[in-house]
């Protein structure tokens, strides 16, 4: 071969969708972990304040907190890169009809970009509306801590925040039901045997982190919030 | 066959139609009366055009060659699918059949900013072909290869290089994609090769320069929606650009770099 | 006369002729390749291969396709395999066997040197296209796949499923656009050569369209070589692709390349039937399926009922009756002939009583299915795919069609044509088939002539002449330019009422009737005078929409129609003199008893080799004689 025409990995088409790949990967892993965690709202307040105390208080909070502003970055980062590029390569005509029958495509990995920059505004408001939100203060077991449990009853007593929560929290399933088939397409694991079996467990995935989650203010709004 | 399940419908076409590149295009309606069914796709294009070349019309211009499903020339959307509505099939052997009386097709050329529009239903693929002279190939000059049955290659592997290998390089992938990608045609070649004993010694080259000729040409990335190889007449899996991702990753990771100077 | 259709063949024993014709040929050393300029047309497997090649050794190469892109080129299509005699079977295959079937199965009308070449370089056809990255089929241990093909008693086709020549091409293609990367070779596609410049007799460039554009270009090498494959499109209904043309070579028989056997055509036995009055090809089923399907029509005239309830006993497994040896495998002139007797006979099946059944029912039950579909699972889907229906249960309907053409410009053992400096290669020229070609042989000689026949050859042409250049500004280039512009302009001014493709059809209709799978004196005599009528017309009454000076496809199907129209003039006449049956030239006063094919070797046993003399002027026939040393001159017999 004459001489090479390389660019580096990282600003190859290829290697953005590896960085949107791994980036994608903890963020799904932290959905999961986050929605996992916060079931405890369904056991008890102090359970649910002492689990936030735990995982806010403890030195691993930092790094950890880094790697996913981090990767969020990254992952909205390239996003928008790849985005851009996708546009213009797809060039201004539109075609009249979408694919359809034997060749359509399913609905969730035609519009990655639409509910990621939904999501993208969940993130913050969801950040904003408890991490920097009010801060209340309780004790249990006699450590003083944030009342986070109190916040969450406030916040989703409110229809309007419900429904916003449900929205996204349905279009974060969504996300994650083609985004994490995808994880393994972009590292490059996978064959035409495990194909199928991926598609399933995405699928499975974003159907749980999204139920998951959906319980937790659905729970708050009918039963405790309105007491 | 004039065979007994043979019939004729009406069709309405609604056709693109551009004269150049340089000009805006638009859709033109025809109606087409007693079409077989047993005619090709592009067959009744041709009923078409001989219609509008005796009406002193221009007739439509799209490309095609050996209508048996293999040169890879011919294609176009038929109502928003790459190839038309059947899986694994070209326009040229897509036929009347599947279709019902009284339909409208709408058809579209191939749209892509790597794929600019030449008139009508033809567009420049030439993108592809920049593609393959980036590194596609195994670089043995002629009259230096050892005994054909020197390197034994298990079957499994030779039949998957031969799947990816089956490639016709038609541009359905990059025509179906919302993204415009040409990743399916790009891995199909890169897994082709990369699969075989006599495509080691460039692997890591190969797929490198394949990958930023194809960022170079304008294509997009993949988003894995799987419309590439819904459209692929071959049914190239989507499963070599799995691979692809990983031989650059591989390759990123553990590439030599050649010494400088070494040239002839 | 006689002595321009010197053939240049060696001295010497057969097996040494090449070995012996390399060394002795002269050299172009490596420094001075790159001052040299070469001219491709065409990048088929004969195209591709020999642009890549020499490319590699270092000349500069100007490679031109009328295609999008290189790898479109009708070699793609070619399904069933390619023939080397590597004898990896342990079945007696030996190059001088290989040599043997391909004369014996061309009816003694090929030059026996060119075949035992072919032969002899077979085997490293395939080691070259392995190292290219090419995957053929493969055994569980990893070695190569054979399978058998018409006209052999040995397995020696390798493929690669249906899809060889595709494979094989993009091998070609590969190594072509390795060198355009490298820039030795020059690539412009979408470009058709409308004619050959010669000065002071030789070659020396082209005139091509720009198809994008209508420009009219010159390009200026010191010699050219012309691979653009064959003529069947003359029929109209064909397996070719659609721009499969004679254009190319048809320009250079007029500025004095011979056109050699233009009546040695192939009706290539297997193809799927004629539908309908808008079927624009036909399309072929490779020869390969004869492996393990068996032929047959019912014994009985107009035997309507469904193939699946006609039991053993009332079929005709003709071809096993009559050629008990060979059977399904019987080569392609012979089984096509057998299958249009049938026909005659009122025994044909389907719809239109044009077609004979190729069966898989027994090697379903012996084999199985799935391994029915591995071997030939794409064939029977494309089989499907046209006609609506499912080969696994119903017996497919197949009758003879147009698909290969053995004659073309002739060429000497450098393949070199008659004029200086013009070479042909592949399907192009007429050399190493005779009248007859083998099944998987036609890959064979495509890549044979491009790899390893022209990188030594043209060596040795551009080593003995001075080789001046000129410039496209030489009136020899201004001069063919006019030309070419002139017939465009004369094209594009007649506005007359009909389509180029209603031309083409009625010629194709005339060409089948009387030139086809068999023809007589009366016939023939009938298409000399109805073939000069349709041409007036055409020049006359000939509608070409839009413009020249871009895209216009009916421009450039009405300037290879235009070429049609002349071609088969000329086969009718090579038809009419070849007073004899050979091969794909089935003459019905000459023929035995039992209808096969009677050779005339006394009168007959030479190539024709046509000169044109001008526009309607009857060309002049020359004889090139073949002697045979080594093949015994025979009456072929497949019984």
């Amino acid at each position: 071969m004459s001489a090479t025409i390389e660019r580096p990995y990282l600003l190859t088409s290829v290697g953005k969708k590896m960085v949107m790949g791994i980036t994608g990967l903890i963020w799904a892993g932290f959905v999961f972990s986050h929605m996992a965690g916060n079931m405890l709202i369904l056991v008890s307040p102090e359970a649910y304040n002492t689990y936030g105390h735990m995982i806010t208080s403890g030195v691993i909070v930092y790094p950890a907190e880094f790697i996913l502003v981090l990767s969020f970055l990254l992952h909205v980062g390239c996003a928008v890169s790849l985005v851009r590029g996708n546009m213009s390569a797809r060039g201004g005509q539109r075609y009249a009809m979408p694919t359809n029958g034997e060749k359509a495509v399913t609905p969730a990995s035609k519009t990655m970009a639409i509910h990621g920059s939904l999501i993208l505004a969940f993130i913050i408001s969801h950040i904003a509306t408890f991490k920097y939100g009010i801060y209340y203060e309780t004790t249990a077991h006699g450590v003083v801590m944030r009342d986070l449990h109190r916040l969450v009853m406030e916040v989703f007593r409110q229809p309007g925040f419900l429904f916003w929560y449900l929205l996204c929290l349905i279009l974060l399933g969504f996300h994650l039901s083609h985004g994490v088939g995808s994880i393994f397409q972009s590292l490059g694991i996978r064959n035409d045997r495990m194909a199928p079996v991926i598609n399933k467990v995405s699928v499975l995935y974003g159907l749980i982190v999204a139920l998951g989650f959906i319980v937790q203010p659905l729970y708050v709004f009918f039963t405790l919030g309105n007491r | 066959m004039a065979g007994s399940n043979s019939k004729k419908i009406n069709i309405t076409l609604k056709v693109w139609r551009q004269k150049s590149a340089k000009e805006a295009g638009q859709f033109m309606t025809y109606e087409m009366k007693e079409v077989s069914t047993d005619a090709s796709f592009l067959e009744a294009l041709d009923q078409l055009n001989e219609k509008l070349i005796t009406k002193g019309e221009d007739p439509v211009t799209f490309d095609h060659d050996c209508r048996e499903g293999i040169c890879g020339t011919c294609g176009f959307m038929i109502n928003g699918n790459a190839h038309g509505p059947q899986k694994s099939t070209t326009v040229c052997q897509l036929h009347m059949r599947t279709f019902s009386d009284g339909e409208t097709l709408t058809i579209e050329p191939w749209r892509a900013q790597a794929f600019p529009v030449i008139k009508d239903l033809m567009v420049d693929r030439s993108a592809f072909d920049r593609i393959i002279s980036s590194g596609g190939f195994v670089s043995v000059d002629t009259g230096n290869a050892q005994d054909a049955n020197c390197l034994p290659v298990s079957k499994p592997e030779a039949d998957a290089a031969f799947e990816s290998a089956a490639c016709i390089g038609c541009g359905a992938c990059v025509a179906s994609c919302k993204n415009a990608s040409a990743m399916l045609f790009v891995s199909a070649k890169v897994s082709h090769l990369a699969l075989l004993p006599q495509g080691q010694v460039e692997r890591n080259e190969r797929v490198d320069r394949m990958v930023a000729q194809m960022d170079e040409e304008g294509f997009g990335a993949c988003s894995t929606t799987g419309a590439c190889t819904a459209a692929c007449p071959k049914d190239i899996s989507l499963s070599n650009i799995a691979k692809l991702n990983r031989e650059l990753l591989f390759s990123t990771l553990l590439r030599r770099e050649a010494a400088e100077g070494d040239g002839v | 006369m006689a002595g321009k259709l010197d053939s240049k063949i060696p001295s010497g024993a057969v097996e040494d002729k090449w070995d012996d014709h390399k060394f002795h040929s002269k050299l172009v050393n490596p420094a001075n390749r790159r001052k040299h300029t070469v001219i491709v047309v065409g990048t088929g497997l004969a195209g591709a291969s020999a642009a890549a090649s020499l490319g590699e050794m270092g000349y500069n190469v100007k490679s031109f396709c009328v295609h999008e892109s290189p790898r479109r080129a009708h070699s793609v299509a070619a399904q069933g395999g390619i023939n080397a005699a590597k004898n990896y079977k342990n079945d007696g295959d030996s190059v001088y066997r290989l040599f043997y079937d391909t004369v014996k199965g061309g009816d003694f009308r090929a030059r026996e040197a060119n075949v035992y070449r072919l032969a002899q370089v077979s085997a490293g056809i395939i080691d070259h296209c392995v190292a290219q990255g090419v995957p053929f089929a493969r055994e569980y241990g990893g070695l190569l796949s054979n399978r058998s093909f018409g006209g052999a008693q040995v397995s020696r086709t390798f493929y690669a499923r249906g899809q060889t020549g595709q494979q094989l091409l993009i091998g070609a293609y590969s190594a072509l656009m390795r060198q355009v990367d490298t820039k030795q070779v020059q690539l412009f596609y979408r470009r058709e050569m409308l004619d050959l410049v010669t000065i002071n007799g030789q070659a020396k460039g082209i005139i091509v369209r720009n198809l994008l554009t209508g420009e009219i270009e010159s390009h200026e090498a010191d010699a050219v070589i012309i691979a653009t494959g064959g003529y069947a499109n003359v029929f109209f209904l064909s397996t070719n692709a659609m721009a499969c043309a004679v254009t190319a070579s048809w320009k250079a028989h007029k500025r004095g390349a011979y056109f050699a056997n233009p009546c040695f055509t192939q009706i290539h036995p297997t193809c799927i039937p004629v539908a309908g009055e808008m079927q624009s090809k036909l399309t072929l089923m490779s020869e390969s399926l004869r492996n393990d399907g068996r032929v047959w029509v019912p014994k009985t005239q107009g035997d309507k009922r469904p193939p699946t309830q006609i039991p053993d006993a009332e079929r005709d497994y003709y071809l096993e009756r009559v050629y008990p040896s060979y059977g399904n495998l019987a080569p392609r002139d012979v089984a096509s002939r057998q299958a249009k007797f049938r026909v005659d006979e009122g025994r044909g099946v389907g719809p239109t009583g044009m077609a004979v059944y190729l069966d898989f029912r027994d090697s379903i039950e012996r084999l199985g299915a799935s391994k029915v579909k591995e071997r030939y699972g794409n064939l029977f889907q494309m089989y499907d795919k046209i006609t609506g229906e499912n080969p696994y249960q119903v017996p497919m309907r197949m009758y003879p069609a147009p698909h290969y053409t053995m004659g073309g410009l002739w060429v000497d053992y450098n393949l070199q044509s008659t004029i200086p400096g013009l070479f042909v290669l592949g399907e192009a020229n007429f050399s190493d088939h005779g009248a007859n070609r083998l099944g998987a042989s036609a890959l064979m000689q495509g890549l044979a002539d491009g790899y390893f026949v022209i990188p030594y050859t043209l060596g040795n042409y551009l080593a003995s002449e001075k080789m001046e250049k000129y410039g496209t500004n030489h009136e020899a280039f201004k001069s063919a330019e006019n030309n070419v512009r002139s017939q465009i302009s004369k094209m594009m001014s007649i506005r007359g009422a009909r389509s180029v493709d209603s031309f083409h059809k009625e010629l194709g209709h005339v060409m089948w009737e009387y030139c086809g799978m068999s023809r007589n004196a009366e016939g023939l005599r009938k298409a000399i005078e109805k073939i000069p009528k349709i041409r007036e017309e055409f020049w006359s009454n000939l509608r070409i929409p839009g413009d020249a000076a871009y895209m216009n496809p009916e421009l450039e199907k009405a300037g290879r129609v235009a070429d049609f129209l002349e071609l088969g003039e000329l086969m009718c006449w090579d038809a009419l003199e070849r007073e004899e049956s050979c091969g794909g030239h089935f003459r019905e006063e000459h023929q035995t008893p039992d209808n096969e094919a009677k050779r005339d070797d006394e009168k007959f046993c030479h190539v024709a080799g046509w000169e044109w003399l001008g526009a309607n002027k009857k060309q002049v026939r020359h004889k090139e004689e073949l002697t045979f040393e080594n093949v015994k001159l025979a009456t072929r017999s497949y019984k």
